[in-house]
């Protein structure tokens, strides 16, 4: 395997799996609930945190981290509004995020380098720094899940009969949404805002089309997120093509694979979704 | 119960419905006149809103057929009206009772060009048949859910239909404007249309319809009310949901 | 009031005035229906989905094949999408998602192929509104054009169908048609608007007006004057406060998100607005 024989592309390829694990594990959350536009919402309005840091010089991840805190606030606080709806909140969140994050990013000496590397990614730049902070946040997602994941998937089902049952259902909501968050901030520069909710997205979503069990959809989820990122950053380097970008056309590939294979093999018609 | 006068505008001939290669309602059968309202009774999932579809043409016909107005379904509809349950609609939609009874009205209006006086005339007078004239300006969503419903029945009159489906308009309906929907009801099947509802109150079928189709997946009977709505073909529709009250009256279970 | 006339002297502002005044207008009627039909995912959707005709067609005919390369894909993401969101194995939001990444994610491979890798995919992304010229103008008018009549003629069916789905296609409509007519118009606000504000800001043209008219009124009227009015000013004082930030105050701000930051804002006012009068009532 040529990938192995240097260090950064190494580092690239483990990054790859750590990343692909990650989001694979919290994809299945998301197209559970179906927050797939909030995901979206996310990878692009924690942007500006990601300038502002760069600006005042504190780590990235910390600074679009904090900054996706607020916008989780943002988006439930502007759902309570008398008459907005969701969609609507997260579509204006999405914007003023972004547009924050362009006029802050304007305001430096021109559009930098870095900025295309926030909106596509650079895995193949990652350091040894920012291994051990993706492995700490899978281990921490992995905990997270592993401990109130019955509970999560109770809400993805059936909200009213959680709140019946007297689950802190508000509260469940808001990890969840801060799990997803986290997971966001920490893929961005793996393979980029824009692209991140696909790694998120596509093989929780591929995954699905073969399971109707959470467990199994789960590790499935996982494996296609990692082969995503192996086989991602394999065709990037043999042709030469942006990494993250090969990286969410792998994931976007299994999926339509799944689409097409799955139901043939399991000969019986897939459910249209679940509640 | 008079007897039938006008002519068949909606005949059933041993029809069969699926979604699919899903049959959901099997061998309905019967016919009804101009001037009649039949009521479609049964249990949840019996397939009373799967069958006013296949009448709007919306659901296959596997076998048997639908006659709607001497034609199909599908060539039938444009003089064929249909309320909705009202509870599927969004409360917060921002349109007045007068844009939503104005609908009625879009499909004769035609596509590009906008509603004229005439149109609007026939709109407010649909309106005032319900009872309502003075909530015109009102958003919708500020209607309580009678009165919303009433509103959906207003759209429909506008639409000067031959053949009305009503899907469960009395669901949540309070007294007053149950009055006013019956009355409305009773106005267009003096002008000669027929009517189709599906209701779970077995009282209100007695007191404004003419026929009963009870269903349960398939047809358990078709006739007149009164034949039609007693303790043994019900107990046969509802099975266990059935409650046999003294004597010949029986309650059922939503 | 001459602070906020001063920065239009000259002919480059002109014509970016005129660009944001015209896109404004447009986006925000075709915002109604978006806020009214909860499209506003849809809508971010069409806004990427459009990238990779944006950067094939500036490869195979440079600056003027953008706006046909974008074309193309519009019509074909619009055709997709209603599709997909009609008869989806998975659930909606997860298909619409990875359309979205996905059609992104071409765009992106493409665009790394090309030596000005990063100035080329930020002027795509982010549009140049300070260089609009005289051609752009006419286009983003034609098509503004196109859409507006498209909405005026179609406009009563699709308020049915926003209103009540099953009413519409019970009365014969065929409601998938209506719905790519609409996709359709969004991913032509897209196109016209991708050379000036770019692919990414689009979507706040598409959702924030209608959504702050909503805020303060029940009135599909009084929603419709409200966005118009809210995307006209946000584009002039926009491109103001871009303007006086640079050359009065030494700090240049992206005129187009400075714009979106306006309109946001003036979304900001409305909510206030809104809360104050719920809190009286």
């Amino acid at each position: 395997m040529s990938l192995l024989q240097d260090g950064y592309a190494r580092r690239a390829l483990i990054e790859a799996l750590l990343v692909g694990a990650l989001c694979g594990l919290v994809g299945v959350q998301v197209v559970l609930r179906r927050l797939s536009f909030f995901t979206m919402a996310m990878t692009h309005a924690t942007f500006p945190g990601v300038v502002l840091a760069a600006l005042v010089g504190v780590d990235l991840l910390l600074g679009s981290g904090l900054f996706g805190v607020l916008v989780v606030l943002g988006v439930s606080w502007l759902t309570t509004r008398p008459r907005s709806d969701s969609a609507a909140a997260v579509g204006v969140v999405l914007s003023a995020g972004f547009a924050l994050g362009v006029a802050l990013l304007s305001a430096q000496a021109g559009f930098t380098r870095d900025l295309s590397a926030y909106l596509v990614g650079s895995i193949v730049t990652v350091q040894v720094g920012d291994l051990v902070k993706t492995a700490l946040v899978l281990a921490a997602v992995a905990l997270t899940l592993a401990l109130v994941g019955k509970e999560l998937v109770f809400g993805a089902f059936d909200r009213g009969g959680m709140v019946a049952a007297g689950y802190p259902a508000g509260r469940l909501d808001l990890l969840l949404l801060l799990v997803v968050e986290l997971t966001v901030v920490t893929s961005v520069p793996a393979v980029g805002t824009i692209q991140a909710v696909a790694l998120i997205v596509a093989p929780a979503a591929a995954a699905r089309l073969w399971s109707d069990r959470i467990g199994p959809t789960t590790v499935l989820a996982v494996l296609l997120g990692m082969a995503s990122g192996v086989l991602g950053l394999a065709v990037s380097q043999a042709y030469e093509v942006a990494a993250g970008a090969a990286i969410v056309l792998a994931a976007c590939g299994f999926f339509v694979l799944s689409v097409v294979v799955a139901p043939v093999v399991r000969r019986r018609p897939v459910p249209l979704g679940v509640g | 119960m008079s007897e039938p006068t006008g002519p068949v505008l909606l005949r059933f001939d041993h029809a069969s419905l699926a979604y699919g290669r899903v049959r959901v309602v099997e061998d309905v059968h019967g016919t009804v006149h101009g001037g009649e309202a039949v009521a479609l009774i049964g249990p949840n999932g019996a397939g009373k809103s799967t069958l006013l579809r296949a009448v709007l043409g919306l659901v296959d016909v596997v076998s048997g057929g639908i006659e709607v107005l001497g034609s199909t379904p599908a060539r039938a509809r444009r003089e064929v009206a249909y309320v909705p349950q009202v509870d599927t609609l969004d409360a917060q939609f921002p349109v007045s009772v007068g844009q939503v009874v104005l609908m009625g009205r879009y499909r004769d209006v035609g596509w590009l060009r906008r509603p004229g006086a005439r149109d609007r005339a026939i709109a407010d007078e649909a309106l005032d048949a319900v009872g309502l004239a003075e909530r015109k300006d009102d958003r919708f969503g500020t209607l309580s859910g009678g009165q919303r419903q009433r509103v959906l029945l207003a759209r429909a009159i506008a639409q000067q239909p031959r053949l009305l489906l009503l899907d469960e308009p009395f669901n949540g309906v309070d007294a007053v404007s149950q009055q006013a929907l019956l009355a409305a009801l009773r106005r267009l099947q003096d002008d000669g249309a027929a009517v189709a509802v599906s209701t779970h109150d077995l009282a209100l079928a007695h007191l404004a319809c003419d026929e009963v189709c009870l269903l349960n997946k398939h047809q358990v009977a078709f006739g007149p009310t009164e034949a039609t709505l007693t303790p043994e073909l019900l107990r046969a529709a509802y099975g266990g949901q059935a409650l046999e009250l003294a004597g010949d009256s029986v309650i059922v279970a939503r | 009031m001459r602070y906020l006339l001063e920065p239009f002297g000259s002919p480059f502002m002109q014509r970016a005035l005129a660009e944001a005044l015209l896109l404004g207008a447009v986006a925000a009627v075709v915002s109604v229906f978006v806020v009214l039909r909860r499209l506003a995912f849809v809508s971010d959707v069409l806004t990427h989905t459009v990238f990779p005709g944006v950067v094939i067609g500036f490869v195979v005919a440079g600056t003027s094949g953008i706006v046909w390369g974008a074309l193309v894909f519009a019509v074909l993401s619009a055709v997709l999408i209603t599709v997909l969101a009609a008869r989806s194995r998975v659930t909606e939001d997860a298909s619409m998602a990875i359309v979205l990444t996905g059609f992104f994610a071409v765009g992106v491979v493409l665009v790394s192929r090309q030596t000005s890798f990063t100035s080329d995919l930020t002027a795509f992304l982010f549009g140049r509104i300070l260089t609009v010229d005289r051609q752009q103008l006419v286009v983003t008018a034609v098509i503004g054009a196109a859409v507006l009549l498209l909405l005026a003629l179609l406009g009563k069916e699709l308020l049915f169908r926003a209103f009540d789905p099953a009413g519409a296609e019970a009365r014969g409509y065929r409601v998938l048609a209506l719905d790519l007519v609409l996709n359709l118009a969004v991913a032509l606000v897209v196109v016209a608007a991708v050379r000036a504000v770019g692919t990414v800001l689009v979507i706040a043209l598409l959702v924030v007006p209608a959504a702050a008219g909503r805020l303060l009124s029940d009135r599909l009227a009084g929603i419709m004057l409200i966005a118009v009015g809210t995307a006209l000013l946000a584009g002039w004082l926009g491109l103001v406060a871009s303007w006086q930030a640079s050359v009065n105050h030494g700090l240049r701000l992206a005129s187009g998100a400075t714009v979106v930051l306006v309109l946001v804002v003036l979304y900001g006012a409305a909510a206030a607005i809104a809360t104050v009068r719920k809190v009286r009532a």
